[in-house]
Parts: structure tokens; sequence; C-alpha cells
């Protein structure tokens, strides 16, 4: 396997349709904003990327068939080149990555560009696709009716339970990661907000309010990686792929995420997630404690005191604590979502994996402007997607 | 087996006491899905176990999905009778498709459930937020979900014991 760098990142801000951020322009439009912008930051041609690994959405684009990054080389110039488009629920931005990764890794190609954006239906994000009672995310959805945040809710009002966690305490999560977004120009939320605002409002599904869940948004991004030996030819500092890793669901897995599952013998939580942080762990030879700071999927501030301590980041139950000393914020000792998080960007599926790829390397340059986290110096990310998917990644200087 | 209120119609009833439009129409009770449940002769969700790791499953799986068992052997299986809570939430907000519902919509709560007989569930809970614990004992019972074309499509559900 060779070295991988990360040569240029790319962002188009993300916001909401009709807003004066995004309007109405359409994921191809998004997407080249952020693949011209990743491509300037390389200080490389359109010419020279000799594949394209992209996020495959089931929302926007694609011609309906999830092939997206299509789209991105017809728009921005059809150079022949070979497309993999990579399908993982909201965890395709990161597979995106891993298989760019592997490749470049493997050294199939020496340039890839690795894409992912979104335009998002307003509202819940249907789970199922499909009205057929051989599926059963329909079957959770037709006969019970338990969408995500509702999964999520059942997680946090365990972790009241099992941890002693309050609704301030989750409230608390939303105000810290909103006051981090502040500075972001890639935040779709970038003002603070009061713990009182985020009590005040409403539940989505109780005990988690709607300021605790992240909305759905559009937006885009992306990065140009490169062979180790390839990049030094373009930058004196690039930014290392320290590695790349994914994971799926093992049948241990304690959550309700069907209809129903064997009780578990032990506490075995997203198995999916763990999976894929421990083998990026193992690949990279680095510790939990090694890590500079993180950026996790946080669809609800749940997630940010519940993964760090799953992923041994923190001891069981004592995330909670972190956060309200500000040791997860980006001067404390575990920073978390240093970026604001899913909470103060809103989630654009399938964008997510690559956007964090674009955070970290940020960080990691120093360029994260009032979010740096002070002498990162290596980064986590993760990305969840239905169906048990998940990938994480770590970048290092 | 057939109890006298079934209706000819596999897994069909009539709703008793319901009423609409202000004047007393029973409705016919209809499993929201065919073939998964059933109420005759008490609440039952249709699945089948693994007869050689002894993993149960619902919906009813093919074959085991247990990586480490030596030889999948199914058998279908009828699961009833009573967990306890392992967790819950509400659904304050109407879900999306392919979820259906009366209007105008009620919040309800959704329990997470380990069952005796060996299944963590997913199910909606028939009794009101205030008095759902951890830990709290249910059974599973067939509930009306929602209403359509003058019938009642039911659903598995938990109630408190
Ligand atoms: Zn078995």
């Amino acid at each position: 396997m060779r070295e991988v760098s990360v040569l240029g990142v790319g962002v188009h801000r993300f916001g909401k349709t009709g807003d004066d951020v995004v309007g109405t322009k359409s994921v191809t439009e998004l997407c080249r904003h952020a693949v011209q912008m990743a491509l300037k930051d390389a200080g490389v041609s359109w010419g020279q990327i000799e594949a394209v690994a992209a996020a495959s959405s089931r929302f926007s684009g694609g011609k309906g068939w999830g092939l997206n990054g299509n789209d991105v080389v017809e728009d921005i110039g059809s150079t022949g080149i070979p497309v993999y488009n990579l399908s993982a629920g909201c965890a395709a931005g990161g597979n995106a990555f891993n298989v760019g990764y592997a490749l470049v890794a493997g050294g199939v190609y020496d340039i890839v560009l690795v894409v992912g954006g979104e335009v998002m239906p307003k509202g819940m994000i249907q789970t199922s696709g499909v009205e057929e009672a051989t599926d059963p995310e329909f079957l959770r959805q037709r006969c019970v009716g338990m969408p995500g945040p509702s999964f999520w809710a059942t997680l946090a009002r365990r972790r009241m339970f099992d941890h002693g966690t309050t609704e301030e305490q989750y409230a608390r999560v939303t105000v810290k990661a909103r006051k981090c977004s502040v500075g972001n120009p890639f935040a779709r939320f970038q003002k603070e907000i009061g713990i009182n605002d985020v009590l005040a409002s409403p539940y989505v599904s109780n005990p988690l309010r709607l300021f605790e869940i992240c909305p759905v948004s559009n937006g885009a991004a992306a990065a140009v990686i490169c062979s180790a030996a390839k990049a030094r030819q373009f930058t004196g500092k690039p930014i290392t792929v320290a590695t790349s890793a994914v994971a799926t669901l093992d049948f241990s897995d304690a959550l309700p995420r069907g209809l129903a599952g064997p009780v578990p013998a032990g506490p075995s939580f997203h198995t999916e997630a763990k999976a894929a942080v421990m083998r990026a762990f193992e690949q990279a030879g680095v510790g939990p404690r090694d890590i500079s700071f993180t950026e996790l999927q946080d669809n609800t501030c749940y997630y940010e005191l519940a993964f760090p301590e799953e992923w041994g980041l923190c001891e069981p139950g004592e995330a909670q604590t972190l956060l309200e000393s500000g040791q997860t914020t980006p001067v404390g000792r575990m920073p978390i979502n240093p970026s604001g998080g899913f909470v103060s960007f809103g989630e654009a599926t399938t964008a997510m994996g690559v956007w964090q790829i674009a955070e970290l390397t940020w960080q990691l340059r120093g360029q994260a402007g009032a979010r740096q986290v002070p002498g990162a110096k290596v980064g986590l990310a993760q990305t969840n997607g239905l169906g048990g998917n998940a990938t994480a990644a770590i970048l290092k200087r | 087996m057939a109890e006298k209120r079934s209706s000819g119609v596999e897994g069909a009833f009539v709703e008793e006491g319901s009423v609409a439009g202000g004047s007393f129409v029973p409705a016919l009770r209809v499993p929201a899905v065919p073939g998964l449940f059933a109420d005759e002769g008490g609440a039952k969700v249709f699945g089948n176990k693994c007869v050689s790791c002894g993993t149960p499953y619902f919906p009813k799986a093919a074959d085991c999905h247990n990586p480490h068992c030596q030889a999948s052997r199914m058998e279908d299986c009828a699961f009833s009778g009573k967990g306890v809570v392992w967790s819950y939430s509400v659904a304050d907000f109407p879900p999306p498709p392919p979820h259906k519902y009366d209007k105008p919509f009620k919040p309800y709560v959704i329990g997470v459930i380990d069952m005796d007989n060996g299944l963590r569930m997913v199910g909606q809970m028939v009794d009101p937020l205030e008095r759902v614990r951890i830990g709290a004992p249910v059974e599973l019972v067939i509930d009306t979900l929602y209403h359509e074309d003058d019938k009642a499509y039911t659903s598995w559900k938990f109630k408190l014991v």
C-alpha cells in the first residue's frame, strides 16, 4: 500500500432550498462549486484527475440511478475517466472516500477526485424507498412508524437510564455545537444559541428536541487525493491519510434496527461505527488518546456523548462530564465536532463523509479560524448510514 | 381454531364498538400487512427460529443470520407473551410515508421491548408516555393503527401489564 495525501478540498456552504445560500441551485451546481474549489486548492487541473469516486444520492441528481459521479464528470468535462458511484446511505461520502483512498493506495491511480452533494427534500428523511412487505424498513415504518429521530430518541432515553444523562445535558451539546459554528463560513447555522432556546424548542421525539436534531440541508464537498510521492510535486505540506476504513453491522448489535432482533448478551451499540473506528485505529497504528479532535456523525446531540465513549476516547458515562467542563470544545482535551457538526450544518446526507475530510484537512493545516483546535496533529472522521454502514478516516499532518 | 367473528378474509375481524361519523359502524379489522401477526387465540407475531443456535427472527428469516451458527435450521414460530421495556420514545410528529395514521395525528409512544421469547422488538405502546418506564412489564397486543376505506388496519403493539 502506498501512502496517500489530501491535496485539496472544497465545500459549498450548506443551506436550505430557497435561502440566500443555496437558493434553487441544483446538486450539479453545488458539486461544481465544491470541485472547482478543491481543484484550485490542490493546484490540479481537471485534466489531471484520473478517476472519480462519488457518493450516490437517493434524493438528487444521478439520473435517479445514483450516478452522481457521472453528473459531475459530464458537467465539468467528459474526459472519459472511470467513475465509481458508491451507495451506503448517509455513509456514502465516507464510502466514496474509502474507495478513492484504496484506489490510490493500491497504485491503480495517482490522482483521484472524491465528491458528494445533495439537494434534500423537506422534512424527515423517508427511510424506506420501497413499498414491499419483504423490506424490513418498509415494515418498520408501516407497522410501527419509527422515523430516524425516534430511533435516536430511544437511545437517548436509554442513556438517561444507564448514565443519568439529563435533558439539560443534551441541550448543552447543541449550545456547544452552535458556538463552534460561529465564524465557520461553510456552516448553515452560524449563530450561537442559548440553553433556554434549545429547551424551549418542541420535542421531535421525546426526549429529543428540534434544536438537538440535525435538519436536512443542501450542500456539496470535494477532495482531491493523491499518492504521497506525487503530492510532493504540488505541495510541501500535504495532509496524510493515515487510513480509511469501512465496516458493516455485526450480528451481535443490540440496537433496535428492524422489527426485532435477538435480545443481545451484552451492550453492543453501533457495532458498524465501532468496527470502522477500531479498524482505523489499528490500521493507522494510533490509539483513541492520540486523536487531537474528532468529527463524528451527530444526527442528534446524543451521539456527541455516546460515540466518544463507545470508541474509548473517554470512559463510559464520562462524556457529559467532559462536556460540562468544556473539554469537548476546540480548546478542550477531547474536542468533538469543532466544525459545529451536523447539528450546525444540517445533513446533506451523502456529502457528509467528504465534508468531514475537508474539515479535517483545514484543521490539520491550521486554517480553521475561530474553531481551530490548537496544535491539531491527528483527526478522526466517522459516518454512519442506513443498512448498517459506517466509515472512519484518520488524517494527520 | 377460527373464531365466530372471523369474516372469511384471512386475519380479518369486525372491530367491536367502533364509531364512524357519529353512527355505529363496525369496521372490518384488517392487518396493516397480511401474514405477519394475528389476534385469534391471543396476540402473536409470526416469525421463525433457528433450532441449531436458538436465534429467533421476526419477520421470518430465510436462513439463520448468525455467522457463528454451524447449520441453519429454520422452524416457523409464533411469538407472543410478555416482556419488559428496554427503552422508549415518542413520535411527536407524524412520521413520513410509508407510515399511515388517522388524522388529526396523535403522538404515540414507541417501545423497544425485551420479550421473554428472546426477541428485542419495536412496536407502538397503547399506554400514554406518563405511564411508561424502562423495565416496566408489558404484553403483546393487536390494536388499530389507522382507518382507511371503512376498514380498521391493525398492527402489533405493547401494553403495560
Ligand atoms: Zn442458527
